[in-house]
């Protein structure tokens, strides 16, 4: 009897189960295909570790930002639900920032655009968007109500253009709601155009990001607005109600798998004020099954036609390649820019584009959710990529969600660094024992040359160690004092503006373009600097970084060198042109057809 | 005479209503294959006498021997509610809610029959594995360490440590595992192997070279050691090198898919299409269902111009992914118990 030692039936009680053991070794690529068949899951993730650093280069980094936000008058707050706790996705994504010359000055204004939160605010008190003027010697004045740019809701992405070609910069922001496109009035006043001129969207949706460009060339700023995702309140689950709701089995809120996908929109620009919607015609529409956030708009393959990539989260990312007859095809698989060089999908933040071989290539540098690495996808030509981003050393930091980031020369030496914002989705994590926090310090890697950076993370001033959930980050230099500053977005804070304080002798040269064929803002062109044994490539973009706007003047470090020798500049209408070289320490403007570089003021 | 029949008669019948007798005879019944009639027995028995441990158990375990899961579980249940000491009944139990899919239920009947047996290594195995099924990769880690701590000889043993630590993103943990797995088996090719993987995390590229030549010559037959090796080369750029140990790895394994994939990678950084289609091919056949050869395989056609094919191959290689969401993605730990 079995209560006496015996086993029923011979059996060996015990034995059954035992065939399960003996599990194989799972490494790099596989790894990941062994348990997840059967989960599902909010977001994208690799649990990827950070990749060893090297020794330190022990070349000093001359560069320490500081936050001079509050000493300018920064003083908004952003808002974007609950800090302490986030019930929707909506609350998570947070918000742009942008560097503007509104007023063509000559100073970088700032504007900022604002969330909302789920129990809604009174008319009085709702939150809304910011502009601040650049009043000089570093402070800013609050100009939103004057200037005619007073928007609550759930505010999402920034971009700008002179979409009417007036030489005054238009600003579209995108909302979960209705768009605006505050068109510049000049004299410090906008009015919003977006309905009337047909960019205002559906209203369903969840905008988020947006880009000027022309992608007929036709002189005339066109309009891509992305979606995040078709949001409504009502049918989104509570947190913690499956699998797409919860992390490390925390209970969270849900998405962006789960809810019903995002879309991209193209506007035609008819040249009389209004727009054509185009998204069926020109093949985007085609594309489905993303939830988009950054779209770039440049010129990736080098044919002469402005092409769009787009991050994505948790979904393949999407390149659309301008077929040149007012369609796009989506090749972001066939070129290696969709997913990492694994093939796994990736959660997609910012972009920031920029050569920093020095080769004369656009590359692309893809922040992306915790636990994974960005991705350096490095341009071999023709529109061919291949991440490198353990080649780049950039594998190093996984543990943070990457959101905005810029590749920028930060200390003038000729060579684009990388500054990068982090903050976590959930602040409910503060409240766990793990490792993970809702606010994260920034990251700064300085380029060694050769594609190969250096984390100076620890080296880069308190500005950089400041722990904040931050999403925007726009890159320009607020005080024209040659060095690139940085205006950060931050979830339930005021905004951080990270002062450059370069202590370097290096030299830097910027330069402003006016398209006349092109247009104005000559959004697309590619401008090529030789100073010196150093060739240096950049681009005027409309929107990078994490849903945000840089300074449109294009900076370049000039390390030893004193002026630069040669400019060469494609047009967005695909022609090329060549400038004179320029004095280092100015900043020249470049009129389309001129052939002259003409030195504009740089008030401080 | 009457009396003495009488009293017969109710000893007889009073037998008959002894729930352990009608138990013993039940499992008489099963030992001569009767089992429907001792089903009935075993029924009858824990009708009168509903915390019977032997029927609950016999019974139970009579219904998992037949498969049926559903009814073994309450029977198991209650039989090991019924004896506070017996582990068979809490293992058993375990499996048969595995079998029902309520791992976390199977996991905590085996939690409660380590606690009995708390030296048992198989079940300790056992658990490993369905904790990290389960994404509960930090319990699985704990258990594996501590079976190590009981039986530090066992190869199997080091080696699920190491893969539990790995899973919990435990790396250093992992790593150290597997130093003292190579040093205490070090003519293993498969503790070679893991100790290389870490070095090479570690980025002591060197050292894990070494190793993975070590690993491969203590087992040539093993696919994964070449396989990472030459991996490792083509994350090098050394793609002509990385081919012939790719190639061994296949050879050693004909549907490792991973290996087939880095194959064609390599190839295609030397600009050899030709043959990186037609190795591509060749995975597609093995495992149409992969959707990574069909990328590369667009990836190819595109570089050569085909977009049409490249166009084609991208649709089946999305479409795939979105037939099989989670083939191509790491999944996130979890503790135990949470909802």
């Amino acid at each position: 009897m079995y209560h006496k030692g015996e086993c029923l039936y011979n059996l060996c009680c015990g034995h059954l189960h035992f065939f399960l053991v003996q599990p194989k070794p799972v490494h790099g690529v596989l790894a990941a295909a062994i348990v997840a068949a059967c989960f599902a899951q909010g977001i994208s993730t690799r649990n990827a570790s950070p990749a060893p650093k090297e020794a330190p280069s022990g070349r000093p980094f001359p560069v320490s930002f500081s936050d001079a936000a509050l000493e300018a008058g920064l003083r908004m707050r952003f808002t974007s639900g609950n800090e302490q706790s986030k019930k929707y996705i909506l609350e998570a994504n947070g918000t742009g920032v942008a560097f503007i010359d509104y007023d063509r000055d000559g100073r970088q204004d700032l504007f900022l655009v604002n969330g909302s939160r789920l129990e809604g605010f009174g008319a009085a008190d709702a939150p809304t968007n910011h502009l601040y003027r650049n009043e000089g010697n570093g402070h800013f004045r609050d100009a939103t109500r004057e200037a005619g740019v007073v928007r609550s809701g759930w505010g999402s992405g920034v971009c700008t253009g002179d979409v009417d070609n007036d030489g005054f910069e238009d600003i579209y922001v995108t909302y979960w709601g209705k768009n605006a496109l505050f068109r510049n009035y000049r004299h410090g006043k906008f009015i919003d155009i977006a309905a009337k001129s047909g960019v205002d969207g559906a209203g369903k949706d969840w905008s988020s990001g947006c880009t000027f460009l022309d992608y007929d060339r036709d002189g005339l700023l066109d309009l891509m607005v992305t979606s995040y995702a078709m949001f409504d309140r009502a049918s989104t689950p509570a947190p913690g109600t499956g699998a797409n709701c919860e992390w490390k089995g925390m209970p969270v809120f849900c998405g962006p798998r789960g809810l019903p996908f995002g879309k991209v929109t193209l506007y035609h620009n008819r040249g009389d004020g209004t727009f054509e919607d185009v998204s069926v015609k020109s093949g985007m529409r085609t594309v489905e099954g993303f939830y988009a956030f950054t779209a770039v708009a440049a010129d990736y393959n080098g044919d002469g036609w402005i092409d769009v990539y787009i991050a994505c989260d948790s979904t393949p990312s999407i390149f659309f390649r301008n077929n040149k007859d007012g369609t796009f095809s989506d090749i972001a698989a066939e070129t290696g820019v969709a997913f990492n060089e694994h093939g796994f999908e990736q959660g997609g933040m910012g972009i920031a584009v920029g050569d920093f071989l020095n080769d004369g290539r656009l590359h692309i540098l893809k922040t992306n959710f915790a636990g994974d690495y960005p991705n350096v996808y490095r341009n071999l030509g023709g529109g061919i990529f291949e991440d490198v981003v353990m080649k780049a050393r950039l594998a190093v930091n996984p543990q943070y969600v990457g959101w905005g980031v810029g590749l920028v020369d930060l200390d003038n030496d000729g060579w684009k660094d990388v500054f990068q914002v982090n903050g976590h989705v959930y602040p409910e994590l503060d409240a766990k024992n793990g490792p993970e926090r809702y606010r994260n310090p920034r990251l700064v890697y300085r380029n060694l040359g050769s594609g190969v950076f250096e984390d100076v993370s620890t080296m880069s001033g308190p500005g950089v160690q400041e722990k904040k959930s931050s999403r925007g980050a726009a890159f320009g230099d607020f005080d024209n004092d040659g060095a690139i500053d940085v205006l950060i977005m931050n979830m339930g804070e005021a905004p951080s503006l990270l002062r450059n304080h370069l202590t370097s002798e290096n030299h830097w040269l910027k330069i402003e373009l006016e398209g006349t064929k092109s247009n104005r803002s000559a959004i697309g062109a590619i401008v090529q600097v030789e100073a010196g044994k150093l060739k240096q490539t950049d681009v005027v973009l409309s929107q990078s970084s994490y849903i945000s706007h840089n300074d449109s003047r294009l900076h370049f470090g000039l390390g030893a060198g004193t002026a630069a020798s040669s400019i060469r500049v494609q047009w967005p209408n695909g022609a090329a042109e060549s400038f004179p070289g320029a004095p280092a320490g100015k900043c020249v403007k470049l009129v389309e057809g001129s052939g002259k570089t003409q030195i504009v003021p740089m008030p401080k | 005479m009457r009396l003495f029949f009488l009293l017969i008669l109710c000893l007889l019948s009073a037998w008959a209503q002894d729930p352990a007798a009608l138990s013993g005879q039940a499992e008489q019944f099963a030992r001569e294959q009767r089992f429907d009639e001792a089903e009935k027995l075993w029924k009858q028995a824990i009708q009168i006498s509903p915390g019977l441990f032997p029927a609950l158990f016999n019974l139970g375990y009579f219904y998992y021997t037949q498969q049926k899961f559903a009814e073994a579980e309450p029977l198991l249940r209650r039989a090991s509610q019924a004896s506070r000491t017996d582990f068979n009944s809490r293992y058993l139990l375990g499996v048969a809610l595995v079998n029902l899919g309520k791992s976390e239920n199977a996991l905590r009947a085996w939690q409660e029959a380590l606690e009995i047996q708390p030296r048992n290594l198989r079940l300790m195995q056992v658990m490993s594995v369905e904790y990290s099924k389960g994404r509960y990769f930090g319990e699985a880690a704990a258990l594996a360490k501590q079976a190590l701590e009981i039986k530090g000889d066992d190869p199997n043993i080091y080696f699920l440590a190491i893969k539990a630590y790995q899973d919990a993103g435990d790396d250093y943990a992992a790593a150290d595992i597997a130093h003292r797995a190579v040093e205490r088996f070090p003519n293993s090719a498969r503790a070679n192997f893991e100790y290389a993987y870490h070095l090479q995390k570690r980025g002591k590229t060197a050292e894990a070279e070494q190793r993975l030549k070590a690993a491969m010559a203590a087992d040539p037959l093993y696919e994964e050691p070449p396989f990472f090796y030459g991996n490792l080369l083509v994350e090098q750029g050394r793609n002509d090198e990385a081919v012939p140990y790719l190639e061994k790895a296949i050879k050693n394994r004909n549907d490792y898919i991973p290996a087939r994939v880095v194959l064609a990678r390599a190839l295609m950084n030397q600009k050899k299409w030709t043959e990186a289609v037609s190795g591509l091919q060749e995975t597609i056949a093995l495992d149409p269902k992969h959707p990574q050869p069909h990328l590369l395989l667009s990836q190819v056609y595109f570089r050569l111009g085909q977009e049409e094919k490249a166009r084609a191959e991208k649709e089946i290689s999305l479409r795939l992914r979105r037939e099989n969401p989670g083939i191509l993605e790491a999944v996130q730990s979890r503790p135990f118990g949470a909802k």
